[in-house]
């Protein structure tokens, strides 16, 4: 788990007068599920975005699997890409498509799988995470929270080497929360590398290796969720006890 | 005297930087605006140049392409087909009670033909267009940026250009005149039953006249500056429709915009386009 897959080195990153980050220097481990934290616009989502390349940085390196992500082509990023799959915060399933085909779009565009392979792995992991009755739905004929697990079943149809989740719980129920928080938990299991950006404690404290909090565009603490539960930082208690929004 | 000596001096330094300020404010807005509209045409070259390089690399999507032209150009049709009738019939109406009093009836089948066919026809519909599927576009694409689609797009390793932007040019670009050619049909059928019913013209002989005035080049230029129209309203919608939107109100600017730039494009574009075709004798 100790090799780093992804490293934020020296980053800089500023939107107009306004700067968001001041030097992030973090590393993501392979295998680990890393949780970022801190208020409001503190820039926890644009550093992964910055990780799809949706957003880029104006100083400093991200390195995925020692490779400089901050000056790649098109063909490169496709590359990067096909290793590394988002979860957006709103499921961001496309709408004129079902579930299933929804599933099915990343694997139809990226594989040589046939229509059937690629119809039984769809249904597979619908089985899997007990939403095989959804198939045939249209993404408006779900809830908030079925659309999000839906969103992040698409996430990582395709077998990521790291996944990236966007506040995964935000608007769920508690019920939904933990469907959400089992997925998470039963894809941590099965050795994958995670970057989870949310404002839930409880969820951040279920499935974390290791907790850091940005502040004023650094990283202010970075613990192990032992180290966490034993000492927590000053910063990471803060933001638990409510005093940092 | 020490107490009055600074006033005209202190009177002076509060008037300069007040008409700096103005000056200031001034060339800031008219400038930033500028700057804003140089960089939506770079912005809206590098749209097109990148559509472009789509088609030429990656092909075309044609089940999504056909899905397009049924959704912009054929449901456009009806609409477009009754405003057509009406604006041919109401030609032949208004030209009809002017012209007759100089006994200059029979003339009408000419004008209205002509007109429907250089100008009436081509402008009424792409400002139609501008108005039904610019506003589509910039309000679809929109959503599906405000809803993280275009970002789920190509974080999923798809091009927005080729899957979104291409279908919908290719679509506009060869419906456009497609849809005008149609529109100048029914509009001189609206003026042949305005014609016949109201200005006692037969039927034959208004369709012998307006068959006769109508030359090919006529035909030619007419449509053919519709694909210009056309490319350009698809392209300033997509435009739009990709721009960092946010919240459902966004999406509403980004469709009245459309509307807006679309509808300016084209008329601005059919003036300079009449005059030169009046220059070179098209």
């Amino acid at each position: 788990m100790d090799a780093p897959i992804v490293e934020f080195r020296g980053l800089e990153t500023r939107f107009g007068r306004r700067e968001i980050h001041k030097g992030i220097d973090l590393s993501v481990r392979k295998g680990e599920v890393l949780t970022l934290l801190g208020g409001s616009g503190t820039g926890k989502s644009t550093l992964m975005r910055m990780l799809v390349g949706l957003e880029t940085p104006s100083a400093g390196k991200i390195l995925f699997e020692g490779q400089d992500l901050t000056d790649l082509d098109d063909a490169a990023w496709a590359g990067v890409r096909r290793k590394v799959s988002y979860a957006y915060q709103s499921g961001a399933l496309f709408d004129s498509l079902t579930v299933q085909e929804n599933l099915a779009y990343p694997l139809e565009e990226h594989s040589s799988l046939s229509e059937a392979e690629i119809e039984a792995k769809v249904m597979a992991l619908l089985g899997r995470f007990g939403m095989g009755d959804t198939a045939q739905l249209m993404p408006a004929n779900l809830s908030g929270g079925m659309q999000k697990r839906v969103g992040l079943m698409r996430a990582v149809v395709m077998d990521p080497d790291l996944v990236l989740y966007d506040e995964p719980t935000a608007g769920l129920d508690p019920a939904n929360g933990r469907k959400i928080e089992r997925i998470i938990e039963d894809l941590r299991a099965s050795g994958k590398t995670a970057v989870l950006v949310t404002h839930d404690t409880w969820l951040a404290r279920r499935v974390s290796d290791r907790l850091a909090i940005i502040v004023d565009g650094r990283i202010a603490a970075l613990q192990t969720r032992g180290e966490f539960e034993t000492a927590p930082a000053p910063p990471l208690k803060a933001y638990f006890d409510g005093e940092i929004d | 005297m020490t107490a009055t000596a600074p006033a005209p001096a202190a009177g002076l330094s509060r008037r300069l930087p007040r008409t700096r300020s103005f000056l200031e404010r001034l060339l800031t807005r008219v400038g930033g605006r500028l700057i804003a509209r140089c960089e939506e045409l770079g912005d809206l070259t590098l749209l097109a140049a990148r559509a472009a390089k789509s088609v030429a690399t990656k092909g075309i999507e044609v089940s999504v392409t056909v899905e397009q032209f049924m959704q912009l150009i054929v449901r456009s049709a009806p609409l477009l087909l009754m405003a057509a009738g009406s604006i041919g019939a109401v030609m032949a109406l208004q030209f009809g009670l002017g012209m007759s009093r100089f006994g200059g009836k029979l003339y009408v089948p000419t004008v209205v033909a002509v007109s429907m066919v250089r100008a009436l026809g081509p402008v009424f519909t792409c400002l139609l267009l501008a108005g039904r599927v610019g506003a589509g576009i910039a309000a679809e694409i929109g959503g599906m940026t405000v809803g993280q689609q275009v970002d789920a797009l190509k974080t999923l390793g798809s091009d927005p250009i080729h899957k979104l932007v291409v279908p919908r040019l290719l679509v506009l670009i060869v419906g456009t005149p497609l849809l005008t050619l149609l529109a100048d049909v029914v509009g001189i059928l609206g003026g042949l039953a305005a014609g016949v019913c109201s200005l006692g013209i037969s039927s034959s002989l208004y369709i012998q006249k307006s068959v006769a005035a109508v030359k090919l080049e006529d035909i030619v230029v007419g449509t053919g500056k519709t694909v210009i129209y056309g490319f350009f309203i698809g392209l300033i919608a997509c435009h739009l429709g990709l721009q960092k939107i946010e919240g459902t109100k966004g999406i509403g600017v980004a469709a009245t915009r459309a509307v807006v730039a679309g509808s300016i494009f084209v008329m601005l574009a059919d003036l300079v386009i009449t005059k030169l075709s009046w220059i070179l004798r098209w």
